[in-house]
């Protein structure tokens, strides 16, 4: 069932160890999907992004020379970004709060931590596909809706400009 | 379902924000959408999906102890940012290789190598060397998973925690 679902969609892995390259890979085979490409740093995956225009990215966070949070940046920010809106899963072992939250305010969708299981990361995958975020353009970020939930109980401080309710929604 | 107030008059504005609703930009369809799902959910998928991981346990756990070597090589030359390096990969692949004690002492590692250079402080030395020697012994145990690796990995994890909570109120009181 899952080959005849995933067949046509293609997904960029970018991740600087071929280990975990190749286990992400079968993975997204067992799904049923053809078209994996790879990559191992941020540079190179940009410009496998702009040639093969991937549904679905999958990014480690430390790579060198261009990690997976500027990476995300440029897919978000430039220019010459084929596609700002391609959901991007950070598969990390960093696991530290501050770097959670980089990566978040740099347009990542959602955030995976190693070490992987076949049944985290394809809910990773069902929430992008269940339940697509809207985006968010303000000074300074373009990306998923960083806010995951409304909280009834949260009184404020309301920050944003559409809080007060001139939300324009494209 | 509570009411939103909208901002007081003396909050600062915040500069606009444009929301982008889902099918305002490109995605899945709805017909993909339902699809994929159920695909993503077929029980089948999942245990082929967690044999593929299980199956490659064997080479993960090489590539780990690999690291431990590099790992042992970076601290006796003290090169800090290299014993980051290594036990960062540790961490990220020994879950895979069914090495999970060996995985919860290299984060605990990276977790107080991460303060530590955030705080600007230098770390303490024997801690980095006691992570150490409980990693290469855990990674080449017969049987990783025995209670003593998972006694080790919560006394260091505690350790870390006492340093960690150090680090924080050092932190405050400047």
């Amino acid at each position: 069932m899952s080959g005849a679902a995933f067949d046509h969609l293609k997904a960029l892995i970018v991740e600087d160890n071929e280990h975990m390259r190749a286990l992400l890979r079968s993975l997204l085979m067992a799904l049923g999907m053809k078209n994996v490409f790879e990559a191992e740093n941020g540079a190179e995956a940009f410009a496998v992004l702009r040639e093969k225009t991937p549904d679905l990215v999958l990014t480690d966070l430390t790579m060198k020379p261009v990690d997976g949070i500027d990476f995300t940046r440029e897919v978000r920010l430039s220019r010459e970004s084929p596609n700002p809106y391609v959901p991007i899963i950070m598969v990390t072992g960093h696991t530290e709060r501050h770097r959670v939250d980089t990566a978040r305010d740099a347009g990542v969708t959602e955030f995976l931590a190693k070490p992987i299981t076949a049944q985290n990361l394809f809910l990773r995958i069902a929430e992008i596909v269940e339940r697509p975020r809207s985006y968010v353009r303000c000074e300074g970020y373009f990306g998923p809706d960083r806010r995951r939930r409304a909280e009834e109980s949260h009184t404020g401080p309301w920050r944003r400009h559409d809080d007060g309710f001139e939300v324009e929604i494209i | 379902m509570t009411a939103r107030k909208p901002p007081s008059p003396m909050q600062k504005k915040a500069p606009a924000a444009t929301r982008i609703a889902p099918g305002a930009y490109p995605g899945f369809s709805r017909a993909d959408a339902t699809r994929l799902s159920l695909a993503l959910r077929d029980p089948e998928t999942t245990s082929k999906a967690a044999r593929i991981i299980a199956g490659k346990a064997v080479e993960l756990r090489d590539v780990v102890l690999a690291h431990v070597d590099r790992l042992a090589a970076a601290t006796r030359g003290s090169d800090l940012d290299a014993v980051f390096e290594h036990a960062h990969e540790i961490r990220g692949l020994a879950g895979n290789a069914g090495l999970v004690a060996t995985g919860r002492i290299a984060n605990g590692l990276c977790k107080y190598l991460d303060a530590i250079g955030r705080a600007d402080r230098s770390p303490e030395l024997s801690l980095v060397v006691l992570h150490l020697e409980a990693i290469a012994r855990a990674a080449h145990a017969e049987d990783e998973a025995t209670r003593l690796g998972d006694t080790v990995a919560n006394e260091l994890a505690a350790l870390v925690e006492k340093k960690l909570a150090e680090i924080n109120f050092s932190a405050t009181r400047k």
